[in-house]
């Protein structure tokens, strides 16, 4: 390669990394894409389509098409199952890759007809059909597609590493993993992307009565969470409302503490699912089991008046939490993380910049963000890293 | 088993104006004049505003002036600038508009009449710069999202206020509905006027305000005691919404972009985000396009500098010469092609004229002139034509399925049904449109002449198409459709038009499969 050819490593293959990589390689920047996941799009390519008869702008589709600009795009090589472990400076940047575990996913089972096990199938080719490319015949990663290079020297960092869902475990008394009809949002997502539809867990029957439980692990000072996550009002009522257009009998219910806008529109929209939707201003705290496998939960009522309900379904809308190697790319990167545990931006107006020179931050890895949020941002980090490259020597 | 028209691509190259205007002489327009500048181009700056703050050096400033006329095409615009009466005329290749927000006291939704003890937030925060110690020791109220539902943009003016009237010894309450926490660091902010004090009454109705010259009663319903409860504040401060720029219709129209939700700038349309408007080389930034604070004007200031420089580059662009050309000897210059382009791209001299740079090539043009006097490189209706007669065939007792696909999203979504090997009719054949707006109802009745048995017009979802009412053709044409086949007694349910979006593989599967369960009950085509 030319040694005037300027390059960027982008570490995070998901929604905001897509972006940044796809908006430096149109400057004629080459990109190192590393993520340490077997496929790209990080969780945002694991998410359903949320229209009604119309576009609710979820954005969903954005990552679809950005993955698709991405793997046709010369100029980014992509790393995949890759991390990294060590990054020197002297001018430019040094950086070590490793490889990391990924169990290595079998098509056995998706041979046939796609119905077998849609989710499993999805899962193995990475979710798009714009991953596909980086599988051999068998649905194995193929090694000559994923990057063999274990050191690059580049100019500039962008880190979108992402975020961590939380993980609804830490809330027991939600007997998540535990009921099968307890769900969280992210089981929702694939669930309707893989089916196309929604059904309980314990008996694949479409549920006539859903409550999606908000701030999971959201505001939660106890858990040390006290952020809002920003996506989680936007996802419940978007899903509830597709939900809704493709079962019109259903009938779903929102536990919430506050109601955060949705989009550009969000007053009409609020206004729209409150028409198609219940509301009640509370967080339930116990879920329990009944016979038939329904799920029953209790609450006081604005009155005071204790109320017991019960549900098919129940959705954990859970939220966004600092990524688990945000400590160790700290420190690797020398760059410092939040309160919350977030990467933190030294510029209160510029939330891409870090204090390191030559680093910059892209999407949820600065904290919790939307899919348009997040690739709004991730262009803002390759904007700064475009100007840092090219007033290099 | 797709078929696919051949592309041709000829290119040539063209010279394009690197100038930019941008519209708007707040911090966002600053800061996007500058970023823009720094790419290397020269920015005219206009602000309708006598004076503005702050002054870029390197950028043209142009005061007390507003945009009255704009013509051309993106590399190529000609601005009309009114400044004192006197019409300045400038070349640009690019304009960003950048026109700040505006804020309303909503005291009438409250029954409130402003006064020394009913203060807008502004005022309260001009009051607070100027003296602070005066607000010593009050009880104040904030009562906000009652009416219309706020921001975090609005909650955060509130709480930093709150902080400056806890330090002087306030009491502060807020009446709030739904606390708007969604974005970063207020959970912090909101903790910390907690903290020190102050209470937040978390209502779902509004409290009931009386306005008695010196004395304000605030009546609620204690939503934690559940017992009505007075208050009677020395201040009330009442929110403000924030509107978009008056200047925004104007701009709209002048500009020829699609006004969004409430006076914004930008469709509710995700193709468009984040900074782009319905017209290749026009820019929609900061609170022109959505109810934003200043960091995410910063954001869009950054990105609308990728985004001119995706567009001006050096000044040179090589275009695709035959994306979308008008056979002059056909057009009657009746302006249909002028009205339907979503893009802006059509002007005419004596025939109407594409712009290569602006064209998007969607072909909606093509599909509407009355005279076809308008061909897509890619998509020529000779070969369209050709396609739809290789789509008909005949595969053992399988219905024949002719299904158009927006490549935007049906073709993508039939793409990942196939790659994931869903279940799919065995006579499904797909036709790659570049948008459903250029489905001629002349493929659709070829489809059913040469002998389908079905045919399946598949578009994006209402609001998701790049071309913005390419659907909405495409669905109108489907009716005409089914009106001529009721009139020649031709079942209706041989055609069908659905909406769905790139990613939705397995519902692609289930729509065809269930076509071809109809079709099946219909039997085979009639005119087989």
């Amino acid at each position: 390669m030319d040694k005037k050819q300027k390059k960027v490593i982008v570490i995070g293959g998901g929604i905001a990394g897509l972006t940044a990589a796809w908006e430096m390689a149109r400057k004629n920047i080459a990109v190192d894409l590393v993520e340490k996941a077997g496929f790209l799009g990080g969780h945002a390519i694991q998410y359903s389509c949320k229209a009604t008869d119309e576009c609710q702008q979820c954005g969903a589709c954005s990552v679809e098409a950005m993955l698709k600009n991405v793997v046709n795009e010369p100029l980014i090589t992509v790393h995949l199952g890759k991390q990294v472990e060590k990054v020197n400076q002297n001018g430019k940047f040094e950086i070590f890759l490793n490889a990391c575990d990924i169990a290595d996913p079998s098509d056995e089972n998706c041979t046939g007809a796609y119905e077998t096990d849609p989710m499993g199938c999805a899962a193995i080719r990475g979710f798009s059909r714009h991953n596909a490319i980086f599988y051999d015949a068998k649905g194995r990663l193929d090694p000559e597609k994923i990057g063999k290079t274990k050191k690059l020297a580049v100019d500039a960092i962008i880190l979108a590493s992402g975020f961590q869902p939380f993980s609804a475990e830490k809330k027991p008394t939600y007997n998540y993993g535990i009921f099968d009809n307890v769900i969280t949002g992210m089981d929702l997502e694939r669930c309707k992307r893989a089916y196309d539809g929604l059904f309980c867990p314990s008996d694949k029957r479409v549920p006539e009565k859903v409550a999606f439980i908000q701030c999971v692990g959201s505001r939660d000072e106890r858990l040390g969470n006290p952020w809002c996550s920003q996506a989680c009002c936007p996802y419940a009522l978007r899903s509830a409302e597709a939900l809704k257009y493709k079962y019109p009998d259903m009938d779903i219910t929102l536990f919430y503490m506050d109601i955060q806008n949705t989009g550009k529109d969000y007053s009409e929209f609020y206004k729209k699912c409150q028409e198609n939707l219940n509301f009640i201003r509370t967080i339930p705290v116990d879920m329990y089991k009944t016979e038939d496998d329904k799920i029953q939960t209790r609450f006081m009522d604005d009155e005071g008046k204790p109320i017991e309900d019960v549900f098919d379904l129940v959705v954990l809308s859970i939220g966004i939490t600092p990524g688990a190697d945000n400590k160790q790319l700290a420190e690797i990167l020398g760059i410092e993380l939040d309160k919350d545990g977030f990467f933190q931006a030294s510029d209160i107006l510029s939330k891409a910049l870090t204090v390191k020179q030559g680093i910059f931050i892209a999407g949820t890895a600065q904290g919790p963000k939307t899919i348009d949020v997040s690739m709004a941002h991730a262009g803002q980090a390759a904007r700064e890293a475009i100007r840092f490259v090219r007033e290099a020597k | 088993m797709n078929t696919e028209t051949k592309p041709t691509v000829e290119t040539e190259e063209i010279i394009i104006n690197t100038d930019v205007l941008v519209i708007g002489g707040g911090p966002t327009g600053l800061k996007a004049g500058a970023e823009i500048t720094e790419s290397g181009y020269k920015v005219t700056l206009i602000e309708k505003a006598a004076a503005i703050e702050a002054k870029e050096k390197s950028i043209e400033v142009l005061t007390g002036t507003c945009l009255v006329d704009t013509r051309g095409i993106p590399g190529d615009f000609t601005v009309r600038l009114e400044r004192k009466e006197e019409i300045i005329e400038r070349k640009v290749g690019a304009v960003v508009i950048a026109t700040d927000a505006c804020y309303e006291p909503l005291n009438e939704d409250y029954g409130l009449s402003l006064a020394d003890n009913v203060l807008a937030q502004s005022e309260l925060e001009s009051a607070l710069d100027a003296d602070a110690a005066a607000f010593n020791q009050k009880t104040i109220a904030f009562v906000t999202g009652f009416y219309h539902e706020s921001n975090p943009m609005a909650l955060e003016r509130i709480l930093k206020s709150a902080i400056v009237l806890q330090k002087q010894g306030c009491t502060v309450y807020v009446y709030v509905n739904n606390i708007k926490v969604g974005a970063d660091g207020l959970d912090l902010l909101y903790k910390r006027v907690r903290d020190n004090g102050g209470i937040y009454f978390k209502l779902e109705a509004p409290p009931k305000i009386t306005q008695n010259e010196a004395t304000l009663t605030v009546t609620s319903k204690d939503p934690v005691l559940r017992r009505p409860m007075d208050l009677s504040p020395d201040l009330i401060v009442v929110e403000e919404a924030i509107l978009p720029d008056d200047l925004n219709e104007g701009l709209a129209e002048i500009l020829r972009i699609h006004m969004g939700p409430r006076g914004l700038l930008q469709k509710n349309n995700v193709h468009r985000f984040p900074v782009s408007s319905n017209r290749e080389g026009i820019f929609v930034i900061g609170s022109a396009r959505q109810t934003c604070g200043l960091s995410a004007a910063v954001t869009d200031a950054k990105n609308v500098a990728l985004e001119v420089e995706n567009l001006l580059g050096d000044g040179k662009r090589i275009v695709a010469k035959d994306q979308a050309v008008v056979d002059r000897n056909k057009c009657v210059i009746c302006l249909t092609c002028y009205r339907c382009c979503p893009h802006g791209a059509i002007y005419w001299d004596n025939r109407a004229i594409i712009s290569p740079m602006a064209c998007q090539g969607c072909g909606i043009c093509a599909s509407e002139c009355p005279m076809d006097a308008i061909q897509l490189g890619d998509f020529k209706d000779e070969d369209m034509q050709k396609a739809v007669k290789e789509s008909v065939v005949t595969n053992g007792d399988a219905p024949n399925i002719v299904a158009f696909c927006c490549q935007n999203s049906a073709f993508e979504a039939a793409e990942m049904a196939t790659e994931f090997k869903m279940m799919l009719p065995a006579g499904l054949r797909m036709i790659k449109v570049p948008c459903a707006g250029k489905i001629d109802l002349d493929f659709i009745m070829n489809a059913f002449v040469e002998g389908a048995d079905g045919v399946l017009i598949m578009a994006c979802h209402a609001g998701n198409c790049k071309s913005d009412q390419g659907n909405t053709y495409a669905k109108w044409r489907v009716a005409d459709a089914h009106r001529m086949m009721t009139e020649t007694g031709f079942e209706i349910e041989r055609l069908r038009f659905v909406t769905l979006a790139s990613n939705m593989g397995s519902e692609f599967s289930s729509i065809v499969l269930d076509m071809e369960k109809t079709l099946r009950k219909l039997g085979p085509s009639p005119l087989k």
